[in-house]
């Protein structure tokens, strides 16, 4: 009897070790579909179909698991896996890609697209594709840019920015001084294979404090491919004489995997439009991470490091009014190679590093997961060669455990997020004080669909309790802070979709608390990042933002359309007001709260594709926001401009004699920015502009691809509203016509 | 083989990038007086202790220090503004544009 239980056992582990996925995939016409990524979401790895369109590996998964299919051109789908069956797959051609409410299928960490306000980008090719990462976020619709050139880029959704949009990274919460629009996002595309981004308050599971919107950030999955497999990839750039170079590495033997990416990039300073440089627009990055993994049975173990540093320099700095001064103060006539690569003062050296381990037990109806993370952050800004204005080290401490129970057609998931977050500054001139906090944020959510109805509702509790003791005395002044109050606030998400015919149509409602962070409360100084003196204000209150969003869509064979209209409401809208008073020669301003900001607007999308010319894709987005801030005459502070982007995407791979010449594809991109006349008080008018990028890439042969851009092509003189330096000198221009040489070779 | 050679080669590569940290600088810095006026700042470039333009080290580190102060000793005139001879406190080392 015990002999037959050890060898019942063994064989159930011996066939859980080998059982394996395999299958075909084929088009409507029965022909193999080749490189045909299989992704399973739950387990984060990835293999492809071979050259006959079949698909064969050995992992042990259980038969819950679902199965996603993708290749470009295709439509992609989802498959449930079978044990013992061997999958047929078929992928029809895809003419319209509108993913909005999930036509096509896909798979999403943040939760259920057709019921949540998901936008999810593939930005595994970004540094292939596109100057930077957040510059290619900025082509969906309500999504904007805080930027001074390349160095320094924070994302704005639908005008909300800083604290109030979240980003996280593998499932971690990036904390990295977010609150000032000179802090940029603290790590690069490196290694990283799609964002998902909701926009508003609907993030539950990852934090009540996302009221604008919450960037998710993933990896690369692993590549079951019994082997190695990697990357070299570099890029230049004329407008700054940037370039960058990546490579990374795959590994795979057996139940062990491991990815590997390294990073080096520097740049001087950018060419405005009237061939003039912005002093002090130079950057150097570097950056390495890995990440480890292994499955056993139903157990998944994943651990990863990354490792980021930077020193952009602070463009645009000046003492006193900076409107005041003039523009040719901030330029150089030319570019000094010897010198102008170098990291100058103002400036900040930011070392970023994230640990992150997550434990996966798989089950048959359910999965039990661990997430623990954290994340270091230190910010030194110098305006002094020989010492920093501050040197802040940042710590968060993340522990998520999760439960996920699905059930015919719901799902419920439980659990809570704990984190843990230190601020403690390391020389005694200070910005912000020594400040901890402590978040407990238990939650659930349920998700319901069937056919053509969907259900989603989830609930959060967060109690936060936010400490601050500092008396620090320095350049006779005092930080007298004995701070300790604990903040309670409730989330909810709910929505419901339904699909008729080729209309889907979906309503959401979201409600979420942010509360005010130390930097909001106890601000005492010099920002030599934005040119001001910051003081903040003890008594502020928790922000709540609820929003309603309904979105429209209809698409058939060759045109798809999306209207999205939405409009949010915050009260104790935290805010940064001027004052008539100076500290030295920099303007005092003061943070306080609005009583009620109103957000409204619409966005939409059109994706068409005619009929007569299959590879001509048009894709235009339309984004209308309209800001009311009922405790003032003057409008809210960076607002972005109305705007229309529009993409056509000319597949050129049909034509022999363009392929002959290694060019696969032609892009031209048109962004027209309306003019923004609401404005806050110590902002202006900004005019409307319109930029025009090209693109043409294509392969040298099946390893070696390539991209060539020209951005801005009209070397057009604009300054965006919501730029970081829209108010210095009148408006510090954006870079003007660049060349960019992109390289990319697989093996 | 190919491989193990290009694997080798990513290896290297990230100690390279590992190494390639930016040290914070230790050079020689010219400053100036910034003198606010309703036109703007005016710059009065200073010298070091020898006379020189240049401050380096710890004489750098004194002259961007909160105690420390220089004797302006003659009018500087710069356009229509004029800096008067005086003790200046807000000296600054940042470079500019060029």
């Amino acid at each position: 009897m015990k002999k037959e239980i050890i060898l019942s056992f063994v064989m159930m582990m011996t066939f859980s070790i080998n059982a394996q996925i395999r299958g075909v995939v084929i088009d409507k016409d029965s022909i193999p579909v080749v490189d045909v990524e299989i992704l399973i979401p739950d387990y984060d790895i990835k293999f492809y179909t071979n050259y006959l369109g079949e698909f064969s590996v050995e992992i042990g998964i259980d038969n819950r698991s679902h199965l996603y299919f993708y290749k470009d051109g295709y439509e992609s789908k989802i498959s449930q896996y079978k044990e013992d069956t061997e999958l047929v797959i078929i992928l029809d051609d895809l003419h319209v890609d509108i993913d909005e409410i999930s036509v096509t299928a896909s798979y999403n960490i943040l939760g259920n697209s057709k019921v949540t306000n998901i936008q999810n980008l593939s930005i595994k090719d970004v540094f292939l594709n596109s100057n930077s990462m957040i510059e290619s976020i900025t082509e969906l619709s309500g999504v904007d840019i805080i930027s001074s050139g390349i160095g320094i880029q924070k994302v704005v959704v639908r005008g909300l920015s800083g604290m109030r949009v979240v980003t996280y990274l593998n499932g971690m919460q990036i904390n990295n001084q977010q609150w000032a629009n000179d802090h940029g996002i603290g790590f690069t595309d490196l290694g990283l294979d799609k964002v998902e981004l909701i926009k508003g308050s609907s993030a539950l599971r990852y934090g009540s404090e996302s009221i604008g919107g919450l960037l998710y950030f993933k990896d690369h999955p692993f590549i079951k491919l019994e082997g190695a497999k990697g990357y070299l990839a570099s890029k230049f750039n004329s407008s700054s004489y940037f370039s960058s170079n990546q490579f990374g590495l795959k590994w795979n033997k057996n139940n062990l995997f491991f990815n590997m990416h390294g990073q080096y990039s520097i740049s001087s300073d950018y060419r405005l439009p009237n061939n003039k440089y912005l002093f002090n627009s130079r950057f150097k990055q570097n950056s390495i991470k890995f990440s480890v993994a292994h499955k056993k049975n139903n157990l998944q173990n994943i651990f990863r490091y990354q490792l980021h540093n930077e020193s952009p320099g602070i463009p645009g700095h000046v003492h006193g009014d900076p409107s005041t001064i003039e523009l040719t103060q901030l330029l150089s006539s030319d570019i000094d190679f010897n010198e102008d690569f170098k990291i100058t003062r103002p400036n900040q050296f930011v070392t970023n590093q994230l640990f992150i381990y997550e434990s996966n037990y798989f089950l048959d109806n359910s999965i039990i997961s661990l997430y623990l993370g954290h994340f270091r952050n230190n910010l030194q800004e110098y305006e002094k060669w020989t010492a920093p204005a501050f040197n802040l080290t940042l710590s968060n401490t993340l522990i998520n455990p999760n439960i996920k129970y699905s059930y015919n057609n719901s799902t419920i998931e439980l659990g809570s997020q704990f984190s843990i977050l230190n601020n403690v500054n390391n020389i005694n001139e200070r910005l912000v004080p020594n400040a901890s906090s402590i978040n407990i944020g238990p939650y659930g959510i349920f998700n319901y669909e069937k056919d053509n109805l969907g259900v989603n509702l989830g609930i959060r509790y967060d109690y936060k309790n936010l400490k601050s003791r500092d008396n620090t005395v320095n350049n006779n002044k005092i930080f007298d802070i004995d701070y300790s109050e604990s903040f309670n606030a409730f989330s909810i998400s709910s929505g419901v979709f339904c699909e008729f015919k080729d209309h889907i149509i979906r309503i959401s409602y979201s409600g979420a608390s942010r509360t005010p962070h130390f930097s909001e409360l106890f601000s005492n100084g010099v920002h030599h990042g934005t040119n001001r003196y910051e003081i903040g204000n003890e008594d502020l209150l928790i922000e709540n933002a609820n929003q309603i969003d309904l979105k429209y869509q209809w698409s058939n064979e060759h045109l798809g359309v999306v209207i999205n209209p939405f409009i949010q409401h915050i009260t104790n809208f935290i805010s940064i007001s001027p004052t008539d008073s100076f500290s030295s020669v920099y303007r005092i301003y003061n943070y306080m709260q609005y009583e009620l900001v109103q957000i409204k607007g619409i966005e939409m999308n059109i994706h068409y594709h005619p009929h007569l010319l299959h590879n001509l894709h048009i894709e235009q987005s339309y984004s209308f926001l309209n800001t009311r801030n009922k405790d003032d005459l003057y409008g809210l502070a960076l607002t972005p401009a109305n705007s229309v982007k529009t993409k056509l995407v000319l597949d050129l791979n049909q034509y022999q004699k363009l392929t002959k010449f290694k060019i696969n594809n032609l892009s031209v991109y048109h962004i027209h920015k309306f003019q923004q006349n609401s404005f806050a008080q110590y902002e202006e008018f900004t005019a409307s502009y319109d930029v025009i990028n090209l693109q043409l890439g294509g392969k040298f042969n099946n390893q070696f691809e390539y991209a060539f851009l020209i951005n801005n092509v009209f070397n057009k003189e604009y300054t965006p509203h919501i730029s970081r330096l829209r108010g210095v000198a009148g408006g510090v221009p954006n870079p003007g016509r660049s060349f960019s040489i992109n390289l990319k070779y697989n093996f | 083989m190919k491989k193990n050679k290009l694997t080798l080669g990513i290896l290297l590569c990230g100690i390279a990038v590992l190494s390639s940290c930016d040290s914070h600088s230790d050079e020689c810095h010219e400053c100036h007086i910034a003198f606010d006026t309703p036109n703007g700042e005016i710059e009065v470039p200073i010298n070091n202790a020898a006379g020189g333009e240049e401050f380096c080290g710890a004489e750098l580190e004194e002259a961007e220090g909160s105690d420390f102060s220089y004797l302006l000793t003659e009018d500087y005139i710069a356009g229509a503004d004029t800096v008067p001879a005086g003790t200046y406190t807000e000296i600054h080392c940042e470079a500019h544009a060029h």
